[in-house]
């Protein structure tokens, strides 16, 4: 057999939906002009104001249980009402990780050794948050991030407006908070409108703040920056470079505040709204003018997912999505955020509520209407199970499984290793992780339940030499067989 | 003191046959147009060979002379040199026959010896042979070795620049030093004659060199000579080795072959063959592939079959066996026909029904970007290596002619043309803009 790698895309899951929906922005320009003529906080004043918003701010550290290892992670957070919610940004937990593997939430206040517990509520699938809870007893010395909004609609900073923003040290300094400054240079419709100011401004996941303590934004994960490197060696060569602590880049506050109560209503983020447009592609401006698209944008569906909304819908492959509910794709920079907002339009939607899809199949425009359905089982809900013997974990074969492997979705079989314990029986044998195990000792493995049974049977049975399987990878099969003795 | 003297060997410097061989061996210069770089680019380099007919059919290595040559010049062992056409090339056993020259030959007035095969078959471990060829553009160097192993198993996907080989032969295995340049030059024993073709060597190992048996050239270059390739049946089974899992399969030993895998939309899938099924026999005839070493004979014999015919395979799965009717489709390379688009700065190679089947595509529509030009249309329009293009102006791009004819039209009127190209799944269009 010719090892090829598995595939790592998983299409049903929702590593990549990002946050935060699209309000229409709107400039105030008279309004900022009179508010920065007013006799806001001067810099003396910065001190005060950076003591009151400390208390908005925490870190969260958990860790993600795993057949053999205890993994910390920890994450920055922002208390968002008077019940010690906390949101913390998406890339906080790892996609793949099952829910019931994250285990020992801890709130740590900002330059206290002590820590108190948490509960972990689960992540919104549109603004990509995962909630948190800390505990009644800490709750008092918590201020919600909405204290800091005012009156009037959320503050959108000018140019060159300066901003600034809370970082925290690491663990073993106790999470010491810090301030960061700078101005704003530039915003931009990512879809949301972003903020991206001079300098790092504030720990991805912590709010930013006008002069005079205003809630502006909430850190979103730092951009790269290209350097180069220069060293004995190697003559200036190009490194991008990002930084995880803090970041310079922040969703405005009118792009959080609407959706800060979108805390789910249980741990598994469901219900989450289903399309089943595979592979959305953007064009660039040059496509649109060839297909007389001119101030509007679309998006390439690569494929139309099988049993999908969109298949019942008569969505094809290499349609060309124009509209959704009339409302034509906008033209964005870069060319990549129109897919980021036909996604926010999906993941904002709830199964069952209808979409009106306009698309360009050839030279025809199609009407047509989806109703959104429900997400099928993601790899993170998947039924697992670890055999510490023989060495992996059989996790039950998804839908998103069927989709990366391009098979027919309606008979799924088999299990996939989700993990493979290094130098246990079955590494030996050459089982590797994302391998697709279709025969158990010669026996197909129809369900996961079935496939579970078998191994056990196996795993219990300590005078067996040995067992066989055969698993797929890439297109291919091979036989492996597994030496127990 | 005693002096110990030696059987009487005759070295093989002094016999009549080594000599003639000596004046059979060429270096060969090739140049060979390469497509990569979004325009034709053209490389130089060096290999050796052997002549084995008054006529002046020279036998070499496949990596060393392939289609792509535009220039082969043959130096002969009186440092003469005359010019040489390629007849044909075979990667799957890299192997290639070209002919010199002949009216050139005989305007100049020029000799050249020719040697003879040997038989690989009667070839044991530990015999002494010499491998004959230019090894780093040193002409008609003799290096020295034993048979290091007469059956070794060697098979790569990617083996002979870029394309496919080992599948259907195995290899000699020699610790004669053969070094870049010896590719394509003779293995031969002491008395002259040729009993392989020296191919490849590890690099950064002690002479653990490669040579293709001589009962596999013959073949070859026979077929060769007669066809100009080399036709061969595929019927999409890829073989794994028994060995150990016979007990497993409740086999007696030396009994069957394991299929490994079955490439998907193969003629064995259509037929149901399934991995982890055990073939006994093809036609009636029992097979053993216990071991690797076993694995390219029997996938000879299903190659060596005419395309189109129905093969009958016994297979066992699980406790039942029963007959497979199998019909064979013509092998194909998973590289496909390439060509340089040059006023958009865009090399592309045809998707081939194998190439279709390993990367799970739709069919073998379209061409895979092999190559862009910086600043060139291709590169602005945004494509770049690995991209399928699939249509241009809403056309599908059934050959390489299609997009050859697109590149036509848009020189005779340039005008933006529209793509539609596939990167892993994701479909996407671009503009090429003149």
């Amino acid at each position: 057999m010719r090892p090829s790698l598995c595939r790592n895309r998983r299409a049903g899951d929702r590593a990549g939906s990002r946050p935060i929906p699209s309000t229409v922005g709107r400039l105030l320009p008279l309004a900022l002009g009179l508010l920065s003529a007013a006799p806001v906080a001067r810099a003396a004043e910065l001190p005060a104001l950076w003591a009151e918003r400390v208390k908005c701010v925490v870190a969260v550290e958990y860790v993600t249980e795993t057949e053999i290892e205890r993994r910390p992670t920890v994450s920055m957070g922002t208390v968002i009402d008077s019940d010690g919610t906390i949101i913390l940004p998406s890339g906080a937990v790892d996609p793949r990780a099952a829910t019931w593997q994250l285990k020992d939430f801890k709130v740590y206040l900002p330059g206290d050794a002590n820590s108190t517990p948490g509960q972990y509520l689960g992540q919104d699938a549109f603004t990509g948050w995962h909630f948190v809870r800390a505990e009644e007893t800490v709750r008092a010395r918590l201020t919600p991030v909405t204290a800091f909004v005012g009156q009037n609609a959320p503050r959108v900073p000018a140019l060159a407006d300066f901003v600034w923003g809370i970082g925290l040290r690491n663990k073993d300094e106790d999470f010491t908070p810090y301030i960061m400054q700078s101005h704003l240079a530039l915003i931009q419709s990512l879809p949301q409108r972003t903020g991206i100011a001079q300098q790092e401004v504030a720990a991805p996941g912590l709010p930013v703040f006008a002069r005079d303590g205003a809630l502006v934004g909430l850190a979103a994960s730092a951009f790269g920056q290209s350097y180069l490197q220069f060293s004995r060696n190697i003559r200036g060569a190009p490194v991008l470079l990002i930084n995880v602590e803090e970041s310079s880049a922040f969703i405005l506050a009118e792009e959080m505040l609407p959706h800060l109560g979108r805390i789910p209503k249980n741990v598994s983020g469901r219900p989450l709204a289903w399309l089943g447009a595979y592979g959305l592609e953007p064009m660039d401006r040059d496509v649109a003018k060839f297909l007389n698209l001119s101030t509007q944008s679309g998006a390439v569906v690569s494929e139309v997912l099988e049993g999908s909304p969109a298949e019942k819908a008569g969505l094809k492959a290499r349609d060309i999505i124009l509209a959704l509910d009339g409302k034509p794709l906008p033209q964005l920079k870069p060319d990549r955020a129109v897919v980021t907002y036909v996604e926010r339009e999906i993941d904002g939607r709830a199964p069952g509520e209808t979409l009106a899809l306009t698309v360009l199949r050839g030279t025809d425009r199609i009407e047509l209407k989806a109703v959104f359905g429900e997400e099928p089982k993601l790899i993170r809900e998947a039924g697992r199970k670890y055999f510490e013997r023989l060495g992996f974990t059989a996790r039950e074969f998804v839908y998103g499984d069927a989709v990366e492997r391009r098979v027919k979705t309606a008979e799924p079989s088999g299990v996939i290793a989700h993990f493979v314990k290094p130098n246990s029986p079955v590494a030996v044998a050459g089982l590797r992780q994302e391998d697709w195990i279709r025969e158990i000792d010669g026996v197909e493995a129809k369900t996961f339940a079935g496939a579970v049974a078998k191994l056990a049977e196996i795993e219990r049975d300590e005078t067996r030499p040995e067992f066989v399987l055969l698993v797929s990878r890439g297109g291919e099969t091979a036989v492996l067989r597994v030496k127990l003795k | 003191m005693v002096i110990l003297v030696g059987l009487p060997v005759r070295a093989a410097s002094t016999s009549r046959g080594f000599r003639q061989l000596l004046d059979a061996v060429v270096r060969i210069d090739v140049r060979e147009v390469g497509f990569e770089a979004g325009a034709r680019r053209y490389s130089a380099s060096i290999g050796s060979g052997v002549i084995l007919s008054a006529d002046g059919v020279v036998l070499t290595n496949a990596h060393v002379a392939s289609p792509r040559a535009v220039d082969i010049n043959i130096t002969l062992a009186n440092l003469e040199r005359v010019g040489a056409k390629l007849v044909g090339w075979d990667h799957w056993t890299d192997l290639a026959v070209l002919r010199v020259d002949l009216a050139e030959v005989k305007r100049r007035g020029l000799t050249f010896a020719h040697a003879g095969f040997g038989d690989s078959a009667k070839l044991s471990p530990g015999q002494e042979v010499f491998a004959v060829g230019t090894p780093h553009g040193l002409t008609r160097t003799v290096t020295r070795g034993i048979i290091s192993n007469n059956n070794r198993y060697f098979q790569d996907t990617r083996g002979v620049n870029g394309y496919e080989t080992g599948a259907f032969n195995t290899w000699l295995q020699t610790d004669a030093a053969i070094n870049p340049g010896n590719s394509g030059g003779p293995l031969v024993t002491g008395d002259g004659k040729v009993i392989g073709i020296s191919s490849r060597g590890y690099l950064g190992a002690n002479n653990l060199g490669f040579a293709i048996p001589s009962a596999t050239a013959k073949v070859v270059l026979e077929r060769l000579l007669r066809d100009g390739k080399i036709v061969r049946s595929y019927v999409g089974l890829v073989p794994g080795a028994l060995q150990d899992l016979e007990n497993f399969y409740s086999l007696a030993l030396n009994t069957g072959v394991l299929i490994n895998s079955v490439d998907p939309g193969s003629p064995a899938a259509k037929a149901g063959l399934r991995g982890g099924d055990i073939v006994l026999a093809i036609d009636g005839v029992k097979v053993d592939g216990r071991f690797p070493e076993q694995l390219p004979p029997i996938q000879n014999r299903i190659a060596s079959q005419p395309v189109g015919a129905a093969l009958k395979f016994t297979v066992k799965r699980g406790a039942d066996t029963r007959d497979y009717s199998v019909v064979t489709e013509m092998l194909e390379s998973r590289v496909g026909e390439e060509w340089a688009l040059e006023k958009w700065g865009l090399s592309a190679r045809k998707v081939s029904r194998a190439y279709a089947r390993e990367n799970q595509l739709e069919d073998a529509t379209g061409v895979v970007v092999i190559g862009v030009q910086p600043g060139f249309p291709a590169d602005v329009a945004g494509l770049s290596r690995g991209d399928i293009i699939r249509k241009i102006n809403q056309l599908p791009v059934t050959s390489l002619d299609v997009i050859k004819g697109a590149q036509a039209a848009y020189e005779a009127n340039p005008e933006p043309t529209l793509l539609e190209a596939q990167r892993n799944r994701r479909v996407s269009l671009y503009i090429l803009k003149p």
